[in-house]
């Protein structure tokens, strides 16, 4: 009963006044930018990672928690409202759920919405509690050969997976690895890439490369296209109709289910999730005609599957330290500031921060639910503010973000490089997410490789002596023959099209 | 020429030159040998693999073209690197305030539609907005205006 115990932890340090207030501030303030069309919740967390340095370690991880939630909570009410999709994995809700709003259901859609991703929220956090020791204890098994190969997979899949052009994905992954690289070396304490500048001898801090990729490239590249957006649309009734919770009901599980598997693969995560549920839903449905026209399951589905993928993220980040999404990169960044090393000795030494962020993430579901259905009213409003406002007061809170980070105005200066950075990316069409999941992993994948080579006394073949690294690099090399296969390569085009359309 | 303007084509271009900016910076970093690695050897390695996904990405470019490189549009993007750089300038030497008008009147004019009276407002309230939540909030050691408070 071992999990039980755990799981009773976790409550009592949730449960704490204090971590119940950062639970609630998280949810809150990422509701309230979530639902600000054109910030997805990569670019509200990035925003946001200073206000928690100050925070104890599990109440800054509690409430970046809590802001993701919030964010993608927001994104899918923007998504019924108008139409807007805050983020990528809310871009199918918008199908059927504008479509209801524009009958009238958009009360109806937003509960079914928020029930779905609460039951998917509470099958996730299950997942996770059932998984992470098991998980943890087969990680601790792991040599710094096997942590290289895990790295190397990790990567790739979450290349693969998650973005248009594979080449260009993997050379940002090598070009985040390079930059993870910059400050003194480890090892023999030789300074590398910083330019005689002192800031720089630390590494390039995280929070300005997030903020500056993400943060100001978004607004940027939002402040070319003159924002139209449809008109919000009125909330009545919240409650659906029991046929409408008769359609709901089968397709949230089924979505959950497909979500919680989906959001554990590397590169998976909601987005992947919330389509392939959609697809499942569109082929295993009597009247396929319905969907794209106001169908109860094109909500229901989506919406849960988003979120259990959103739960089940955090298994590979919380047991293995590998992030397999650029949220989750985040995470790890917040955490390594907090000078936690993620990976499989978090959950054995820092109990405590383990299982109480499991238990908060929980307790976050819930607050969402709770606390903002009734809200409704005030964030319909909020969509109604013109873009022409937003821009500058994120530019200012990024900033004054920036700043308070070590308070000095070098951070600043960075985040307006990044931004430069992150701009160019977009224009190229190069992905900030495996920049970003590079950058995190580069230190410790060089440090693991180092030590490694120095074990095998320089035989590279260590990599593949060993059975587990061996069968994870086996399973690296099939993803990439896999995607250079043309049939593959075809479909996962078609899908990443319909994604952007 | 207008291979040459494909995004593909153009961010081969790109890796090929961060290989070869790190390299050149790299240049007197001990490289070591595979058992003691110095300082140098996996950046090294990383800018060799970077140099060679630069030259195939650009390679197949050329060879079968691509998606275009939208015209970039020069205003937001330089309005606003302007704004956050002034913004850094003025918080060090004037405080909170000359920074914030700084930055969200340059960061306006990025815009497509400026409205003074509008921006004016805005500046109003993200001031006190800011007054209240970082400096009264959260209690950061934050010169509002320099000499004043």
């Amino acid at each position: 009963m071992a999990m039980l115990d755990h799981l009773a932890l976790g409550f009592q340090v949730a449960f704490s006044l204090q971590n119940l207030l950062y639970a609630f501030i998280g949810c809150m303030v990422g509701t309230l930018i979530g639902v600000l069309p054109g910030i997805g919740p990569v670019a509200t967390i990035a925003m946001l990672l200073p206000i928690t340095f100050h925070l104890p370690p599990t109440a800054a991880l509690i409430m970046l928690a809590g802001i993701y939630y919030g964010a993608a909570y927001g994104g899918s009410t923007t998504s019924i409202l108008v139409n807007l999709p805050g983020e990528s994995s809310s871009v199918v809700t918008c199908i059927d759920g504008y479509q209801m709003a524009r009958k009238g259901r958009a009360g109806a859609a937003l509960s079914i919405s928020a029930l779905g991703s609460f039951f998917a929220g509470t099958v996730g956090t299950i997942i996770i509690v059932l998984f992470a020791e098991p998980l943890t204890l087969m990680a601790q098994k792991f040599g710094p050969s096997d942590y290289c190969s895990l790295m190397a997979l990790g990567l790739v899949a979450a290349v693969v997976l998650a973005s248009g052009s594979v080449v260009k994905a993997i050379a940002m992954v090598f070009l985040g690895l390079l930059f993870g690289l910059v400050g003194t070396d480890v090892n023999t304490g030789a300074q590398r890439f910083t330019f005689d500048i002192p800031e720089l001898s630390d590494g390039i801090d995280f929070a300005p490369i997030a903020m500056g990729l993400f943060g100001i490239a978004e607004i940027v590249v939002n402040l070319e296209r003159r924002m139209t957006r449809s008109g919000a649309i009125k909330v009545s009734s919240l409650w659906p109709t029991r046929e409408e919770i008769r359609q709901a009901i089968p397709a949230a599980i089924r979505g959950t289910g497909l979500g919680a598997i989906l959001g554990v693969l590397p590169g998976g995560g909601p987005t992947l999730a919330a389509f392939s549920s959609y697809t499942l839903e569109k082929k295993i449905s009597r009247n396929p005609g319905k969907f794209g026209k106001g169908a109860v399951e094109g909500v229901a589905a989506p919406e849960s599957a988003n979120n259990a993928a959103a739960q089940t993220s955090f298994i590979p980040m919380l047991t293995l330290g590998i992030p397999s999404n650029a949220v989750m990169a985040l995470m790890v960044g917040a955490m390594i500031i907090q000078g936690i090393q993620p990976g499989p000795e978090v959950m054995t030494k820092k109990p405590d921060l383990f299982w109480g962020m499991i238990a908060s993430m929980w307790i976050g579901n819930l607050m969402l639910v709770i606390i903002n259905l009734p809200m409704i009213g005030m964030w319909v409003k909020l969509l109604t503010v013109p873009y022409r406002f937003l821009a500058p007061a994120i530019l200012l809170f990024c900033s004054i973000g920036a700043y308070s980070l070590a308070n000095s105005t070098f951070h600043v200066y960075q985040v307006a490089i990044f931004g430069v950075m992150g701009y160019i990316f977009s224009r190229l069409g190069c992905e900030g997410a495996p920049f970003l999941l590079g950058l995190v992993l580069g230190p410790q994948m060089e440090e693991y490789f180092r030590r490694a080579m120095l074990l095998s006394r320089g035989d590279p073949s260590v990599f593949i002596q060993r059975p587990i690294s061996l069968g994870l690099l086996i399973a690296t090399a099939i993803l990439l023959v896999l995607m250079a296969l043309p049939s593959i390569k075809r479909a996962r085009e078609e899908a990443f099209q319909e994604e952007e359309g | 020429m207008s291979r040459l303007l494909s995004k593909d084509f153009l961010s081969g271009v790109m890796f090929i030159a961060f290989g070869l900016v790190t390299l050149y910076f790299g240049r007197n970093l001990a490289v070591g040998t595979p058992v003691r690695m110095g300082p140098g050897y996996v950046p090294n390695m990383l800018s060799y693999i970077l140099l060679v996904l630069g030259l195939i990405i650009a390679g197949f470019a050329l060879l079968k073209g691509g998606e275009q490189v939208e015209a970039p549009q020069l205003r937001p993007i330089v309005m606003v690197t302007i704004g956050i750089i002034a913004f850094g300038l003025l918080f060090e030497t004037t405080g909170m305030l000359p920074a914030l008008v700084a930055l969200v009147l340059l960061s306006s004019l990025g815009g497509t539609e400026f409205k003074l009276i509008e921006v004016l407002g805005n500046i109003v309230v993200l001031a006190i907005l800011c007054v209240i939540v970082f400096k009264v909030g959260l209690g950061m050691n934050i010169t509002v205006l320099n000499g004043v408070w």
